[in-house]
């Protein structure tokens, strides 16, 4: 059954067995692609789609997210065509404009090069990425936590936003966020894109309120409090949002 | 209950069915899907029950509550068989009338036939209706022919009898050649070759299979399998037994919304029929296949439309996408292989194995094989479900069946493919339908939605209606779906309230782009085509939203304020007027007109009043009566000797000349004194006015009206020159010379057309404009007692009406080409030219002219019919060959337009082919500095409320240049002054409320004279009318506010 398959990735041919995907292939030879709700630990979802590469020749070419796309045979894959390029880097100008607080994806657009975000900016703590779900159901065996709603509506929340009693409040999902986990400690940078990095409360008082983090009442868990100095926080506050 | 053991028993109890009822019997099939239902059929359907009983029919006529037959238009609706007689729109109270009439004395009742608006032509039977004619219906004539809920009914029709050919005497194999010979593609949009599809499965490996028929129908507008499956659902299941036999497959899915109640009704009773019969569960028709199916009701969930999703929601997971591959026939439900088909696909699979291949693939293109069913819905006339071979052009579908668009009004685009398909603007109606002609053009099949839309949908609300479905409808897994269509319609958003900016519609298509592109599952990838469509196909909609901000269909609430002052070339401010004349505030409503129309009391009597066809209240009634209203103020402003208060800006020196006195001469020059610049104005004529002098007759604008109104321009400090023409007595050169430090021209368009046939020179045939002329100058003009008039514009019924009135005794023709409908002349002339008299050949064109001595004798006509719609949406009329007669004549007036004629060269105005201005559209600057040009002159004939707009425009223009300021214009948002509060209308008032009909002079009073027709309204039928404004102004964000109170009516707190 799983056999060889033989495929060619930015004009090198490479072996990989039955059943691999195209970016463990793609990483198999050192091409970085870059993810996000991506990890080895957990099963590909392809949700945040910014691991899309090119496949196929001419007019049939398109492209697919490598996490989630098996290695045929006889597959030619670009990691890196100027259509993948401009590609990923709407995406990561869309992920700014939602979420400009998160370290990982200012970290992204600097890498991508993405200098401008022409939408309107919220400031919202979760990019749906579905780490945290798969986390808990695949790693924890716990299942406590879904996604409800559809399109704008679609959210992270136990069932029927009541505590869970699935939960054992292990913290794997906080632990595997890269929203929220990671926030920009630097300084002001100069550019409009990376300014508004610096609110650094318990992200969990914010988004719950007095309601419920996954963790129980909000802010009891600790996990997501970092310090901040409190001129800092004196700066945020009288900073004009972009 | 019985099982059938074959197909010779099939046939057997099918010819056992058929004895029962034989076709000869009487039987009364009501279409009663769920339209219908909600049309009353139902209550229909009783009528005739209670009417049977009455008359002793009881048991005597079938009565057969059927499926939906497609034509919306006429439901609730009848056959009446053996005949087959149509009924339509039929209301409970018919039903006794068609028993006693049809059913007993065999008589036809001609009220309730189905009458073709196009036509007028009435049908008895359903196969004579256009909106039939011309469909092939395959799969849907067997809804008028069964009850759904009668297996019996279906196996009389030979039902399943595809089902026991298949089992019996073809191999799964060979079951999978004949449907890949068809030619058969998945008819759920994306067109997948079905039998390949079917072959992949059954050549996947594994135990369970599963086959699965995708009922989840969710494209607004779209109905075709909801018909399907509620008027035939035994269809839909043999060709799912079929495919199931021919797959391997032992168990399959029906996954319906739950918004289909009727459908789920019908399909459960037809699988528990299926199974005492022995068509469905173990050993079917003892061929020993086991097959059994199962419905699953959909949540309503868009995207559980999509393959991979609806499996997850079968399975009892969130309706989500995954990507593919694995496809589903390699890896479906539970992990198995699956094939998933739509309703219609599966529908068609009977008739393939019934009729064969061949026949099958004789039907449609190379690539499309076969019919398909699209729901032709919007701005179209017949409104229902259409069944046309693959390779119909749209124009077919649109004009011949779906009878074109109502009220008149000008196709623009039609919406193919549901709200992730795209919009095929007019000039591709031609375009042959199939997959890959309608994916060429940007759109899509989809499952056959067909949203006609006509002049008054915007093409950018449009595609942010969709998207607004779609950012609710997209999963929000894939963040370029889920942020890429909220982004979308966050741009989309903002163009239509105004807020557009540069760089909107380049960043709009980039986005599209991507989402297109990097989303995973179909709904995702096809969401940017609403947007990308109409942004290849109506570009201009969206930068006149942006750039201009101007809505061209007088859509976009926060654009317009109010369609009727958005498309008033001068945005006079009418809600605002309106309001005034409702509280009785004439005088101060006369105001408002004054303060944006310099010939206001001109207006109030010719303008052709755009305003009132994009009038809100005459969508569902009729339009609010702008120009009557206007007519009242300034009558009134008249009768009270409301002198207009000159208000001349601070003076300025530069003298300006303007060269003409029509309506954009006259309204540059009293902008422009405004302005307080000292203008004269140079008139040809010995008049001034223009063509509301020379071109207008006098029983349309009198002359004291028009002069009133010249009186008030005069009183601006405006000096008049008559008899002074350009290129006579005064030159370009000569102006500038003589201290002139601005030009504008306004010369008009006053030569007529020559017809262009030989013998036109005859004595006896004039230009229509040179006789408008000499009689409006009082000059004696030599008329025949036999009088014929070209054309079907304002200008050939003006020229018959004065006609009319000069010979009392006279004959006067008006000879059109093509029909009344298409006339370009206004409707309310037409008809009163009818009652004074007038005579109109219809569908004639001349060919020549008949002289003898150079004297006119008549002229040769051929008689025209409708042919093909052209670009204009209008049906392009054609010579019948051998068909020419002859009109005796003593003078033929030649009406058939008119164009400038220059009377200069000037190296720097440049003069177009078609003899007018050229200039900058947006500025009226020509090539030479300090010269302008508007009205006729530059637009060729036009409207005397456009000729006003360019004139102040021009006048705008002017001032900027003589101040040496750029020429550009601003462009603003339509909001009126000031916000008048609404007038409250009792329950009563509104239900009576009604347009007043112009009084006029009786024909009889009038068709000899110059007198005045129309009369103008009573006060109090004003006042009424002025209440009946729907007061759309106040819909805007502003509007809103105003009248909550945060705000107040400005100046009058």
């Amino acid at each position: 059954m799983n056999g060889m398959i033989t495929l060619r990735i930015n004009g090198l041919d490479v072996q990989v067995e039955e059943g691999t995907t195209l970016l463990e292939a793609a990483r198999f030879l050192g091409f970085k692609i870059p993810t996000l709700c991506y990890h080895e630990g957990l099963s590909p979802y392809g949700a945040c789609r910014l691991c899309i590469v090119e496949i196929g020749e001419g007019k049939r070419a398109r492209l697919v997210s490598s996490c989630t796309y098996p290695a045929e045979e006889g597959l030619v894959v670009r990691t890196h065509s100027e259509r993948v390029i401009r590609a990923r880097k709407m995406l990561v100008e869309l992920m700014l404009s939602i979420a400009p607080n998160s370290k990982t994806i200012q970290d992204l657009a600097s890498e991508l090069g993405v200098q401008q975000v022409r939408f309107e900016v919220r400031n919202e703590e979760c990019i749906l990425c579905g780490l945290c779900v798969r986390m808990c159901a695949e790693q924890m065996d716990a299942r406590a936590i879904g996604f409800v709603g559809r399109g704008q509506e679609r959210r992270i929340t136990t069932p029927f936003d009541m505590k869970s009693e699935a939960c054992r409040t292990c913290g794997g999902c906080i632990y595997i966020c890269p929203v929220c986990q990671l926030r920009c400690q630097g300084p002001e940078a100069p550019s409009a894109v990376c300014g508004s990095c610096l609110q650094l409360e318990p992200t969990c008082l914010e988004a719950y309120d007095d309601l419920m983090c996954y963790m129980g009442p909000a802010g009891v868990c600790g996990t997501c409090i970092r310090p901040v100095p409190d001129e800092l926080r004196e700066r945020e506050r009288t900073k004009v949002k972009v | 209950m019985r099982r059938i053991a074959g197909r010779r028993d099939l046939e057997k109890l099918r010819i056992q069915l058929l004895k029962q009822t034989p076709s000869s019997r009487p039987c009364i099939t009501i279409s009663s899907g769920t339209c219908g239902r909600a049309r009353g059929s139902e209550k229909v359907g009783q009528a005739f029950r209670e009417a049977l009983r009455k008359h002793g029919l009881d048991g005597k006529v079938t009565i057969r509550v059927s499926g939906c037959h497609g034509f919306c238009q006429a439901e609730p609706h009848v056959l009446v068989h053996p005949e087959g007689i149509f009924y339509q729109r039929l209301r409970p109270e018919d039903a006794e009338e068609i028993v006693v009439q049809t059913l007993l004395h065999g008589r036809i009742i001609d009220r309730l036939l189905y009458v073709d608006p196009a036509t007028g032509k009435k049908s008895v039977y359903e196969g004579e209706i256009p909106f039939y004619k011309r469909q092939q219906r395959n799969l849907l004539a067997s809804n008028a022919l069964l009850d759904p809920t009668s297996i019996d009914d279906y196996i009389a029709i030979g039902g399943y009898t595809a089902l026991a050919k298949a089992l019996t005497t073809m191999r799964p194999e060979e079951v999978i050649e004949e449907i890949k010979r068809s030619g058969l593609r998945g008819r759920g949009g994306a067109g997948f070759p079905t039998g390949i599809k079917w072959e992949l499965c059954r050549r996947s490996p594994g135990d369970q299979k599963y086959v699965i028929c995708n009922a989840d129908e969710g494209d607004p507008g779209a109905y075709m399998d909801r018909s399907l499956l509620e008027g035939n659902p035994h269809s839909v299941i043999e060709g799912m037994i079929i495919g199931a036999y021919a797959i391997g497959a032992s168990y399959g899915f029906i996954y319906v919304r739950a918004e289909y109640p009727l459908a789920v009704k019908h399909v459960g009773i037809a699988l528990e029929q299926a199974r005492e019969y022995g068509l469905l569960g173990e050993d079917i028709l003892a061929s020993g296949f086991d097959f059994d199916l199962k419905v699953v009701r959909g949540a309503g969930a868009f995207v559980c439309g999509e393959e991979t999703a609806l499996m997850a929601s079968i399975e009892g997971r969130k309706g989500e996408p995954r990507q593919r591959p694995p496809f589903p026939v390699q890896k479906g439900l539970w992990g198995k292989p699956t094939n998933i088909n739509n309703v219609e696909t599966w529908a068609n699979v009977p008739l393939i194995i019934n009729r064969g291949a061949e026949w099958y693939a004789s039907i449609g293109t190379e690539r499309s094989k076969g019919t398909k069913i699209f729901s032709l819905v919007g701005k179209i006339n017949n409104t229902g479900l259409v069944e046309v071979p693959m390779g119909i052009t749209l124009k077919e579908i649109i004009y011949d069946i779906g009878g074109g668009i109502p009220k008149g009004k000008k196709f623009k685009a039609v919406q193919t493919g549901g709200p992730s398909g795209g919009c095929i603007p007019a000039e591709l109606l031609d375009l042959p339908v199939d997959y890959e002609k309608l994916a060429e053009a940007g759109s899509m099949m989809g499952s056959g939605g067909m949203v006609v839309m006509d002049e008054d949908t915007c093409m950018v609300d449009v595609a942010r209606y969709f998207l607004d479905f779609l950012r609710d409808e997209s999963c929000g897994k894939c963040l370029s779906c889920r942020e890429g269509t909220q982004r979308m319609f966050e741009i989309l958003t903002a163009i239509t309230e105004g807020r557009g900016k540069e760089g909107d519609l380049e960043l709009l298509e980039e986005l599209a782009l991507v989402v297109k592109e990097t989303s995973m599952c179909g709904l995702g990838q096809t969401a940017p085509n609403p947007v990308l469509s109409t942004l290849r196909h109506f570009r201009d909609e969206y930068e006149a939203h942006i750039k201009y901000k101007r809505c061209p269909a007088a859509v976009c609430k926060e654009l317009i304020s109010s369609p009727c002052q958005h498309i008033c070339p001068i945005g006079t401010e009418v809600p605002v007027y309106v309001a005034l004349i409702a509280q009785g505030r004439f005088a101060e409503a006369l105001e408002v007109i004054r303060k944006d129309n310099p010939l206001p009391s001109v207006c109030g009597r010719v303008c052709h009043h755009p305003c009132e066809a994009k009038c809100r209240a005459g969508e569902g009634g009729e339009p609010i009566a702008i120009r009557a209203l206007k007519r009242f103020a300034t009558d009134y402003g008249l009768r009270e000797g409301l002198e207009p208060q000159p208000s001349r800006g601070p003076g300025r020196e530069e003298k300006v000349a303007v060269i003409g006195s029509g309506p954009a001469g006259l309204s540059c020059a009293a902008e422009l004194a405004k302005l307080g610049y000292p203008v004269t104005v140079f008139e040809a004529l010995p008049v001034a006015g223009g063509m509301l002098a020379v071109g207008i007759p006098e029983y349309r604008l009198p002359k004291r009206i028009l002069q009133a109104d010249i009186r008030a321009i005069e009183s601006l400090g405006v000096e008049i020159k008559t008899n002074t023409a350009l290129g006579r007595e005064i030159t370009l050169d000569g102006l500038f010379a003589q201290g002139y430090k601005a030009i504008f021209i306004a010369i008009g368009a006053h030569k007529s057309l020559k017809l262009g046939l030989p013998g036109e020179e005859a004595e006896g045939v004039l230009p229509a404009m040179d006789f408008l002329t000499a009689v409006n100058l009082g000059k004696k003009v030599q008329l025949g007692p036999r009088v014929g008039i070209i054309g079907g514009g304002n200008a050939a019924v003006d020229a018959a009406r004065v006609a009319r009135r000069l010979l009392r005794d006279g004959e006067v023709t008006i000879i059109y080409r093509r029909t009344r409908a298409e006339m370009p002349a206004y409707p309310e002339e037409v008809e009163a030219a009818l009652e004074e008299g007038i005579a109109i050949e219809f569908l004639a064109a001349p060919v020549e002219i008949l002289s003898s001595n150079g004297k006119l004798e008549g002229v040769k006509l051929v008689r025209m019919e409708l042919g093909e719609v052209d670009e204009t949406g209008r049906r392009r009329p054609i010579p019948i060959p051998g068909s020419e007669f002859t009109l005796e004549l003593d003078t033929l007036i030649a009406a058939i337009g008119e164009e400038p004629e220059i009377p200069f060269q000037d190296g720097q105005v440049r003069v177009s082919k078609w003899k007018t201005i050229e200039v900058d559209p947006e500025t009226f600057a020509t090539g030479r500095p300090g010269v302008f040009a508007g009205g006729d002159v530059v637009s060729g004939p036009g409207t005397v409320i456009e000729a006003i707009a360019a004139g102040k425009v021009a006048a705008q223009s002017i001032d900027s240049y003589l101040r040496g300021l750029p020429l550009t214009r601003e462009y603003r948002l339509t909001r009126p002054s000031v916000y008048i509060p609404p007038v409250e209308l009792s329950e009563e008032e509104v239900i009576q409320a009604r347009r007043p009909a112009m009084p006029l002079l009786r024909p009889e009073e009038r068709a000899s004279n110059f007198k005045e027709v129309e009369l103008g309204l009573t006060e109090e039928q004003a006042i009424k009318e002025a209440r009946r404004c729907l007061r759309c102004d106040l819909e805007t964000k502003e509007g809103k506010a105003a009248i909550s109170g945060r705000a107040v009516e400005a100046g009058r707190a």
